[in-house]
């Protein structure tokens, strides 16, 4: 991968999301290889703090990918979810990086299709913003 | 008494000569202390002189003169020594509506068991850091501040009285246009009568020697007749009138904390590359977290191994400032801390006050007075 590709950390969800990318490689459906994807259980266990660990170790996008609404595998955990991620998206503009570079999404596990498209339009997305520069500098 | 407002001063003669406006506070604080309502009362006690207040318990109501009379060039904040030091007592305590706030939201975090306390509410229209205020009386009033023995705050005036008993006011306006005055968070805030407390108390509106209070929950009704039926406080109705200023004095004070707030939070908030400026001060000294009443865990995440940058200082405000955001600023009650006790003078509290009013536009919660938590912790689908 060239240099200034943009480097994607995704958070997947163990039901869901990672499923959806699982589905993605067994079809053998091209993705962009920027994606470095953690896989969590549930997109409710993801903490804002872990996005911003990701933004300050040098992530230019940081994708996470849960179940669709109603379909938690423990419940309600996506609608915690995506109460949290509203506040980042708020937040990270306080610290000078643009909310485009944070992206959620619903992706079931038959939705290779979805997976792919979605990784496809993000990195394109990113490669327009160019690598994050981060203001704060020691 | 069957209306919420009421006129109220002291029958106890020290306490009606001692205490600010007719000394209705402290007498209420004397009726639970003696019929044994409650086993401690927490107040501000005078330290060294006008600038200086010190958090006292006091478990004696014939202590309670000792804390008879403002300060508000001490600005505290109780919530935090009451869930860390006195959870287990039943406990009255004279609050300032960020001091409300703060219980509120630790009661909601059970930190703080809400049966167990009596809120008596003061209003406030601000308070004045101690340098600030030594500064501003050297400066704008041309006054030794060692000569000063008292202050008030009363219609938009801070009114210094001397040791010869004479007294000089100036315009809290103009104060601030120089940069002087009231905390900027006491600036912005528009929560001037603590309606999470149990009773407000004040000055607005009433007759010289009376207070006016607010009967705000049905047990701070109990409370103050209570206090009347044993003989501690004597009460009357207010005037229409009387009402009707009170009402006024807060619809202006809350027009001029709006006011405040897009100044401070919109207008002048710092450029991106004004905070990277303010976050390179950093030193990484935790004092922020350690002052805020709404940091309460035992283990804080800060300090985990996995936000630790190789160099010490300053730290990534990312995974700093951020992470405290991301934990407490839905709750953020601007109290104006964290901004107080930076050696570094970062403006702490403007990003949080910042955050909490963007959360509280698309969420309609208002820190410190809601009964429950923040819709973020809630376990419904939606």
């Amino acid at each position: 991968m060239s240099e200034n590709e943009p480097k994607i950390i995704g958070f997947c969800c163990n039901w869901c999301c990672y499923g959806g990318a699982d589905t993605a490689g067994t079809a053998r459906m091209q993705y962009p290889p920027n994606v470095r994807i953690v896989r969590v259980m549930c997109s409710g266990r993801i903490n804002p703090s872990m996005v911003l660990k990701a933004f300050k170790e040098g992530a230019d996008g940081v994708f996470v990918g849960g179940c669709h609404m109603g379909d938690c595998h423990y419940d309600a955990g996506n609608y915690k979810w995506r109460r949290r991620a509203k506040f980042v998206e708020d937040l990270l503009p306080e610290f000078g990086i643009d909310k485009e570079r944070f992206r959620f999404e619903w992706i079931s596990a038959s939705e290779g299709e979805k997976f792919q498209k979605t990784m496809e339009e993000f990195r394109n997305s990113l490669k327009k913003h160019g690598s994050l520069q981060r203001s704060f500098s020691k | 008494m069957d209306s919420n407002y009421l006129l109220a001063r002291a029958k106890d003669k020290d306490l009606l000569e001692k205490g600010e406006c007719g000394g209705a506070v402290s007498s209420i604080f004397q009726y639970l202390l003696d019929c044994n309502l409650v086993e401690g009362v927490l107040n501000l006690s005078h330290g060294e002189d006008i600038y200086d207040g010190i958090p006292t318990l006091i478990e004696d109501s014939n202590d309670l003169i000792e804390t008879c009379g403002s300060l508000h060039c001490a600005p505290t904040m109780f919530g935090e020594l009451i869930s860390k030091y006195l959870q287990d007592i039943r406990l009255a305590v004279a609050v300032k509506p960020c001091d409300a706030m703060a219980i509120k939201e630790l009661e909601n975090r059970h930190q703080i068991d809400s049966d167990k306390i009596y809120k008596v509410g003061l209003n406030c229209g601000g308070t004045v850091l101690p340098i600030t205020a030594r500064k501003m009386i050297e400066l704008f009033y041309e006054i030794d501040p060692a000569d000063v023995v008292k202050e008030e705050i009363d219609k938009g005036k801070f009114i210094i009285e001397l040791t010869d008993g004479s007294h000089k006011d100036l315009k809290i306006d103009d104060l601030e246009d120089e940069g002087y005055g009231r905390r900027v968070n006491c600036q912005r805030c528009e929560q001037m009568v603590p309606r999470n407390a149990d009773i407000a108390c004040g000055n607005w509106g009433t007759e010289p020697g009376w207070t006016f209070i607010e009967i705000i929950t049905p047990k701070g009704k109990e409370l103050v007749e209570g206090a009347r039926q044993n003989g501690y406080i004597e009460v009357k109705a207010p005037s229409e009138k009387a009402v009707a200023i009170r009402e006024k004095v807060e619809s202006v004070m809350i027009k001029m904390a709006r006011k405040f707030q897009d100044k401070y939070l919109e207008e002048n908030y710092p450029s991106l590359e004004e905070w990277d400026e303010y976050w390179n001060r950093c030193i990484k000294c935790y004092a922020c977290r350690d002052a805020c009443p709404l940091c309460y865990c035992r283990e804080c995440e800060l300090e985990k191994e996995f936000y630790q940058d190789s160099e010490n200082t300053p730290p990534d405000p990312l995974t700093f400032q951020g992470v405290r955001l991301s934990h407490v600023c839905y709750s953020c009650i601007n109290c104006g801390q964290c901004e107080d006790v930076c050696p570094m003078e970062i403006p702490v509290a403007r990003i949080f006050h910042r955050m909490q009013k963007k959360y509280r536009d698309q969420t309609g919660y208002i820190a410190g007075m809601d009964e429950e938590l923040p819709p973020l912790y809630s376990p419904e689908k939606e």
